[in-house]
């Protein structure tokens, strides 16, 4: 577990360089996918609930610091994020969660409701009805996210979530 | 106590984090500003900036060629347009300065621009663009803020020639300011030359020249030139003074006329009397 931890916050740090260089580059009408989100959600299917949730924090923190985000947003968003995701923590349903497009649909679940909170941090206009804002800050950059998870799913080692 | 506090850990630990660390996150959205988290910024971001850009280097290698390409074209282009913005400048010195002269002087000026030069050993000439419809004559003075340019040859409607001062059939009585020594200026093919000064007389390098009021074509003072020096021959009575004019006929562009001709009755009444005299 512990050895987990230590991996899970290493393993932050490449992907962190890769959201920041390389992605952006991908971009479609400005919206990016998450690729941390995708980390996040894997490792609280791994973990559990409480560890989703203070691994959300910390990559939250991570995160601020290092892009000059606000302080403090990332951490809330993702430490929702982290919370949510964790509610389909199963001990006995890891190997289905991880391994099938139910893992897709978490990460849905929890880029949306990261990309939904962060967005009340950045300019928002008030003129616009909350459902097209959902839709423009949440659903879309969640769409885009999940089929980023869809590659990992495809592609990921099966031994590695043994 | 501790039995509660340990049940109630055991049942909403993961309530109990969360909102810690919730209430944890909207602390640190309130402390942004404090310069300890500013310098902790600092440094966490400069590290981090130290290895994406290692990243972003290798990444850019790929797009440098086409941007390369783009660049060279945009740069071609800035070129193009500095340089017309070089010239509008030049343009916008050389008009004020001609407005100068327009309110100095109080005699009629028809502006005008050179459409075209004719720069022969021999035959220097000018077109502008300001003809009849202007008011432009024959005879008439072409100057700019420097001194005098030349005369109109010939008139169209639109359009009319000038022979500048270094075209052979021009010659123009012209004075020395200084010692008001009157002599008729040439051009000889290289340079304008005052002929016929008898070596008496007193004109020295540095004298300034203008048009004389001895002069029929040109009957107002104008600047024309500086003498930079006389021509000793040593057989005969007389000196060539070499006279650089004030005004650069490869550069000039834009020029005034002078709205006024020599008059035809004291041309006439002195012809009258110098042949009668004759005769």
């Amino acid at each position: 577990m512990k050895t987990d931890y230590i991996f899970a916050v290493l393993l932050f740090f490449p992907l962190l360089v890769i959201q920041t260089t390389i992605v952006p580059l991908i971009a479609i009408n400005g919206i990016i996918p998450d690729l941390i989100i995708i980390l996040l959600v894997f490792y609280t299917l791994k973990l559990g609930q409480l560890h989703g949730t203070i691994l959300g924090f910390i990559y939250g923190l991570l995160f601020d610091l290092i892009t000059g985000g606000l302080l403090g947003s990332s951490m809330l968003s993702k430490t929702i994020t982290g919370f949510v995701t964790g509610y389909f923590y199963n001990e006995n349903k890891k190997d289905i969660y991880l391994k099938s497009l139910s893992f897709s649909l978490i990460v849905l679940l929890g880029s949306t409701v990261d990309s939904f909170i962060l967005s009340f941090f950045s300019t928002t206009d008030l003129n616009i009805s909350i459902t097209t804002f959902f839709i423009e800050q949440g659903i879309l950059p969640g769409i885009y996210t999940t089929v980023f998870s869809i590659i990992v799913i495809v592609f990921y080692p099966r031994r590695m979530i043994d | 106590m501790f039995r509660l506090f340990s049940r109630l850990w055991s049942s909403f630990k993961e309530y109990i984090v969360l909102v810690v660390l919730v209430i944890v996150s909207f602390f640190s959205l309130s402390i942004n500003q404090k310069p300890e988290i500013k310098n902790i910024r600092a440094i966490a971001f400069g590290s981090f900036a130290a290895v994406t850009s290692i990243v972003s280097d290798l990444i850019n290698i790929t797009k440098i060629k086409s941007e390369n390409k783009q660049l060279r074209e945009v740069n071609a282009n800035l070129m193009l347009q500095v340089n017309r913005l070089r010239e509008y400048g030049l343009q916008n010195e050389e008009l004020k300065n001609l407005l100068k002269i327009k309110d100095s002087l109080n005699y009629p000026l028809i502006p005008a621009s050179i459409v075209s030069k004719s720069f022969s050993k021999v035959q220097g000439s000018i077109t502008l663009n300001a003809g009849i419809k202007d008011g432009v004559k024959p005879g008439m003075p072409v100057i700019n803020d420097q001194g005098l340019i030349g005369i109109v040859y010939n008139a169209s409607r639109d359009y009319s020639i000038a022979r500048t001062l270094r075209n052979f059939d021009l010659k123009i009585t012209v004075k020395d300011q200084r010692s008001r020594i009157d002599g008729i200026m040439k051009w000889n093919g290289e340079n304008l030359v005052i002929v016929n000064v008898p070596k008496t007389y007193d004109v020295e390098p540095g004298d300034r020249i203008i048009t004389s009021d001895l002069s029929s074509i040109v009957p107002v003072p104008l600047p024309v030139g500086i003498v930079t020096g006389l021509s000793n021959i040593k057989t005969g009575i007389f000196n060539e003074v070499k006279v650089k004019p004030f005004v650069d006929f490869v550069r000039v562009e834009n020029v005034f006329i002078l709205g006024i001709v020599g008059s035809k009755q004291i041309n006439n009444l002195e012809l009258n009397f110098y042949n009668r005299n004759e005769n």
